[in-house]
């Protein structure tokens, strides 16, 4: 036995496998199959934290997730991580924790000052206080409280291997939410009836209830041996359903066990995305607190939770307790622990003559009926309860080391409350219970307020029976015919919320709301209990008041007066429990973060020594230099000029569109007109997006009479795609027209440059390629290098050009076919970089100039959208604030110094006003064909000002350069070079 | 070159790949023309698999052929002839990219990402879905001895990795992409 609370076999201890842990670095021992609270009840270790606000001392209060106080850091390899349940944490060797929110120790904690001036800190108090001066808030106050409230502290998690995660897809007919007696019988059912069957829970264990019952072990053990027996059914324990979203989805957070960790490298959590046809939610029911003067201190927590610290750990949370309770159930905790030889200080019973407590006196246990607590007192722990009659008659007191309470228990109705469930009230147990809608599942056992494990197991088996039915399995396999140990008769339950008495009385545990809370809430407005929730912050911490949000509400209906039933509890959201990020990533993280898009020759050009650029997910060659300045980029752009470049261009969309309207579907898409295009020929269009500003732009071929080839930029593919899918079905549904993407099949390469004619002569077999057989803006299908493939005459460098386009997988072939044919011009390679200044030179526009806030118009191109005929964005493009002279218009720039650089987003402005802005650059290259820098701007009215000064001012480069407007075509205006 | 692994095996496999996209009111046409040609085409959700070639149906009233691999842009100009009036036909042979996972282990390793339900109750052989899967398009094929999976191939080495990383993961560890020497470089060790 490790520790002096061990003091019996715990169902899932191992006492052969003793595990050494530190908490606050004290070193002490647990076991196999404990979690670090039950190692610490164990070892007797009762003060475990400090409380959120007043920074009281608290102690562990549940045996399960729904715990609020009992939250520690761990220390682990990869750092430190706050906020672990103790009450949930798996104990394992070296396992390395400590307390929360203290300072400078758990025993000793300055900020505990704050529970001697609590009067001054009431509910919302910070709202009131902090009002003024206005400034202070966000540099004085609000920082101050951050710094003083929060739990743990967190470690920046940056290690390659700290804590990954997965996401795996679950599908089943039927979801079975929790595997206690109820859900248990049901996923049973329904796998043998063979129907798909996940069943999930929480625990480690599957058992639920029967876990704390000896009298049901038989029963568990056969039935979960059955249910492996059944291929149907998939059991996940340690998975906690997170959130119901609809249409049968479920999130689902499973945390690994050690051993499955270890063989996946480490990975602790997986986040499930469950679809299913049905769901039964068998999650059972939690035991709520009473609101009673010193319900916080440590040893005071749910007979529940003493019963499982028993059962399952084999410990005894307490030597002398004592018992404050109003239902029969409850009173398991009494008899279990009276089994154990543990000695009673007495139980607590607020009603009179019920069955539990006469069975009770039969065991010689001393119980004070029709009594409440008033007051437990003791320093950093329970050393003594006050006891008075309910009508406040009849005060004695009692020493005992611990306090036992248990409210009654809540159905678990948070997962069916986010599927719109309406929550009924239930008079017999004082809970909520909710209302599913049949065609999404069924509500089972406890959690419909059925208590009691053999009525829960039978109520799982009807909800099983229906559900089967409902899916087409109505010959249900016949059960395991075990005996249902019966349900002992109860006394109906004595609804006790809280009991007035001087002295803190605690309705959220972990974010340290009493009632009074509740009531100042309710006195300054804040009735609707939503609007309490948000002004006391009760039920908004990680357990998210489980154990104590209707205990809230029904201080708040006290309050105004209402039943409960009226007042209702707060809607619950998803997630039920705090979720790590690691787990929503899964496993979308570092190389996998988002995809990469690579050309087919990404390898030649890496090869080639490019440095990359990410363009939305496209990887492109920027330059074929590690180097970083202008130099090889010039020498790139350079060769353009003067000789022959190849640029890989197969990041373009390209969109083949087919059928008889083809022609009719472009015109009313683009501003401009393709239906007058010739077969075999080229023509750049715009289009428009509804409210008739620039979408995008390219180049548009006509490959056959109904047959187009549309271009794309590469950052809008998609984007155009869907914008020509929707307007095609549900715009123009009546178009015989056929969209599809083909902007992976083709590798594409431009050929720029005075000799880029002879180049792509020298590999173009059959197409005679003279301006007068091929001329500007030709279009035709030719075999390139021995492929057969497209050329396409056209140029975004303003130099004589041509494209070529061949299947993806030759693109290599046709690609060093053009390098050899060009090696006796000096043929060079270019990337990004290079295109960009040979088009800012030319005046050419991107993404940087179609930036969603340009028109046409804006652009320089108002006179190409059509007169005739409508076409998208046609309408809305005709605003006269559209069309406004003032409007921002592309222009070209020029520092007058030569010397002086450019920067892209520096704002035009005059130099006699400077902190108006006219405009601003939106591209800039150091220029191979002129002197100096070279970029293109967009400024107000800036067609009327060619030949205007102006100084280029970037105040964060503390910069500003004089510079002149000129027309953004900087180099030849006339487009000779291009019909060469 | 295929790989080997316990309960799993990653092969690439090299297509021709048509599309076929019925123009408007004649997917009956060219159900009877293709059929005529020796070629089914099957209905929406499926795949059917012949001797020398594969279909599959995974948009309306368009289909997918794959055949073994020819001269490029071969088998695309036999069937622009075939349906020529009643259907676009287009040459993805270079677009899409065709990979096969098979053994026990394969649906351990896609449900990793792939919301479709792939039990073999749900997506028997001869089913065909497209959907995403490590945040890239993939139409995927129930095949009698695995799954067929085709992705753009601008993506097809990041959704290699991906598959090669989630079955180290899982400690299934297929070999490395032939054509990708970085593979294993870019794995977490």
């Amino acid at each position: 036995m490790q520790g002096p609370g061990r003091i019996a076999p715990g169902l899932l201890t191992d006492a052969q496998r003793p595990l050494g842990f530190r908490f606050d670095r004290q070193l002490m021992q647990g076991m196999a199959g404990d979690t670090l609270a039950s190692a610490l009840l164990a070892n007797g270790r009762r003060l475990v934290g400090r409380s959120f606000k007043y920074h009281r001392p608290r102690g562990i209060v549940t045996a399960g997730p729904e715990e609020p106080c009992a939250l520690v850091d761990v220390i682990g390899a990869d750092g430190r991580e706050p906020n672990h349940l103790a009450t949930t944490l798996t104990l394992y060797q070296g396992l390395v924790a400590e307390s929360q929110n203290r300072w400078p120790s758990l025993g000793f904690d300055v900020m505990a000052l704050n529970d001697l001036i609590a009067r001054f800190l009431p509910a919302g108090f910070y709202y009131k206080t902090f009002m003024t001066p206005g400034w202070a808030w966000e540099r004085l106050y609000e920082p101050l409280i951050r710094r003083a409230a929060g739990l743990g502290r967190l470690d920046a998690m940056v290690g390659e291997q700290a804590a990954p995660a997965e996401t795996v897809h679950d599908h089943a007919d039927v979801l079975v939410v929790g595997a206690g007696v109820a859900g248990l019988t049901a996923a049973h059912r329904l796998g043998a009836s063979g129907l798909r069957v996940l069943l999930v829970d929480q625990d480690a264990v599957l058992g639920g209830g029967a876990l704390l019952d000896a009298r049901w072990t038989d029963w568990r053990e056969t039935t979960c041996s059955a249910l492996i027996g059944l291929g149907k059914v998939r059991c996940l324990p340690r998975t906690t359903v997170l959130g119901a979203y609809g249409h049968g989805v479920f999130g689902a957070l499973e945390t690994l066990a050690g051993a499955e960790a270890a063989g996946l490298g480490g990975l602790r959590e997986r986040l499930r995305i469950i679809r299913a046809r049905r769901v039964i939610f068998a999650t059972g029911a939690l035991e709520r607190l009473i609101a009673f003067p010193g319900n916080d201190l440590p040893g005071v927590m749910l007979a529940g939770a003493a019963l499982g610290y028993l059962r399952r750990y084999g410990v005894a949370v307490g030597r002398q307790p004592a018992f404050f309770l109003n239902t029969d159930q409850a009173y398991e905790a009494v008899f279990a622990l009276a089994a154990a030889g543990i000695e009673r200080a007495g139980v607590i019973d607020v009603r009179s003559g019920s069955l539990a407590a006469q069975r009770a006196r039969a065991l010689g246990i001393d119980v004070h009926e029709g009594a409440v607590v008033e007051a437990v007192m003791g320093r950093g722990g329970v050393a003594s309860v006050r006891v008075a009659n309910r009508d406040g008659s009849h005060r004695r007191e009692f020493e005992a080391d611990c306090l036992l309470m248990s409210g009654g228990y809540c159905p678990t109705t948070a997962l069916a409350s986010q599927l719109g469930a309406a929550l009924k009230w239930q008079q017999a147990i004082a809970a909520f219970t909710p209302d599913l809608s049949p065609t999404i599942g069924r509500v089972a056992g406890a959690a419909r307020g059925v208590f009691g494990l053999a009525a829960a197991a039978r109520n799982g088996e009807a909800a099983a029976r229906v559900i089967a039915a409902e899916l087409g399995h109505a010959a249900l396999a016949a059960g395991l015919d075990l005996a249902l140990p019966p349900d002992p008769q109860a006394t109906p339950i004595g609804a006790l919320w809280e009991v007035r008495a001087r002295g803190k009385a605690f309705v959220d545990l972990q974010n340290d709301v009493t009632a009074a809370d509740v009531r100042l809430a309710q006195r300054e407005g804040y009735e609707h209990v939503e609007h309490m929730k948000r002004y006391t912050t009760h039920g908004m911490a990680t357990d998210q008041g489980r154990i104590g949000g209707l205990v809230g509400s029904a201080v708040l209906a006290q309050a105004r007066g209402l039943a409960l039933s009226e007042v209702g509890q707060p809607k619950p959201r998803p997630y039920s429990q705090p979720v790590p990020f690691a787990a929503l990533a899964g496993g979308e993280v570092r190389q996998h973060l988002k995809p990469k898009r690579r050309v087919p020759l990404h390898d030649w050009h890496e090869a080639a020594g490019a440095a990359f650029v990410a363009t939305g997910l496209w990887m492109r060659p920027l330059v074929y230099s590690q180097q970083s300045g202008w130099e090889a980029v010039l020498r790139e752009a350079r060769a353009v000029r003067r000789s022959v470049g190849i640029t890989d261009v197969s990041t373009l969309g390209k969109i083949d569109v087919q059928g008889a309207d083809a022609a009719k579907f472009l015109d009313f898409i683009y501003a401009n007109t393709f239906s007058t295009l010739a077969v075999a020929r080229s023509r750049y269009g715009i289009m428009l997006r509804e409210d008739g500003m620039v979408l995008d732009d390219g180049t548009t071929s006509r490959l056959a009479h109904h047959h187009f080839l549309v271009t794309t930029t590469t950052a809008n593919a998609a984007v155009v795609l869907e914008h020509m899918e929707f307007h095609l079905q549900a715009v123009c549904p009546q178009f015989d027209v056929l969209l599809s993407d083909v902007g992976d099949q083709w590798a594409q390469f431009a050929i720029a440059g005075p000799r880029s004619r002879e180049v792509v002569a020298a590999v173009v077999a059959d197409l005679d390629l003279s301006s007068e057989a091929f001329p500007f803006m030709a279009a035709g299908a030719a075999t390139i290098a021995g492929v057969a493939g497209r050329v396409f005459r056209i140029s975004f460098s303003g130099e004589l050009a041509y494209e070529l386009a061949v299947p993806g997988r030759h693109g290599l072939k046709v690609w060093l076919a053009v390098l050899e044919a060009g090696r006796p011009f000096g043929i060079e390679p270019y990337g990004l970089d290079a295109l960009n200044t040979l088009r800012i030179e030319k005046g050419h526009v991107t993404g940087a100039e179609i930036n969603g806030n340009t028109s046409a118009a804006d652009l320089g191109f108002q006179r190409l959208p059509k007169q005739q005929g409508d076409f998208i964005g046609r309408a809305l493009s005709q605003r006269a604030g559209l069309c406004a002279p003032d409007r921002l218009q592309l222009v070209g720039v020029r520092p007058l110094d030569r010397a002086r650089r450019l920067r892209n987003g520096a704002h035009l402005v005059a130099p006699k006003a400077r902190t108006t802005s006219l405009g601003y650059v939106t591209s800039s290259t150091p220029s191979v064909e002129l002197p100096g820098w070279v970029g293109l701007a967009l400024l107000a009215g800036g067609r009327q000002r060619y030949g205007e000064r102006l100084l280029a001012s970037s105040p964060i480069h503390h910069e500003s350069t004089e510079i002149e407007i000129v027309s953004p075509h900087m180099i030849d205006p006339e487009n000779v070079r291009v019909r060469a | 070159m295929p790989g080997k692994a316990a309960g799993l095996r990653l092969e690439t496999s090299a297509s021709d790949i048509i599309e076929i996209a019925a123009l408007r009111g004649r997917a009956r046409d060219l159900d009877r023309i293709a059929l005529g040609h020796g070629v089914q085409l099957p209905p929406l959700g499926r795949a059917l698999v012949a001797t020398d070639h594969l279909t599959l149906c995974v948009r309306p009233e368009r289909w997918l052929v794959l055949t073994p691999p020819a001269s490029a842009g071969a088998s695309a100009a036999v069937w622009q002839a075939v349906c020529a009036g009643l259907g676009a036909v287009l040459d993805l042979s270079s677009g899409l990219s065709a990979l096969e996972l098979a053994g026990p282990d394969a649906r351990e390793v896609l449900v990793r990402s792939c919301r479709i339900d792939l039990d073999p109750q749900a997506f028997p052989v001869g089913a065909a879905c497209a959907t995403i899967m490590a945040q890239v398009p993939v139409t995927l094929v129930a095949l009698a001895s695995g799954v067929l999976l085709l992705t753009p191939a601008s993506t097809a080495r990041h959704f290699h990795q991906w598959l090669v990383s989630t079955s180290r993961c899982l400690g299934f560890v297929p070999p490395s992409h032939p054509d990708d020497a970085t593979v294993s470089g870019d794995e977490p060790s």
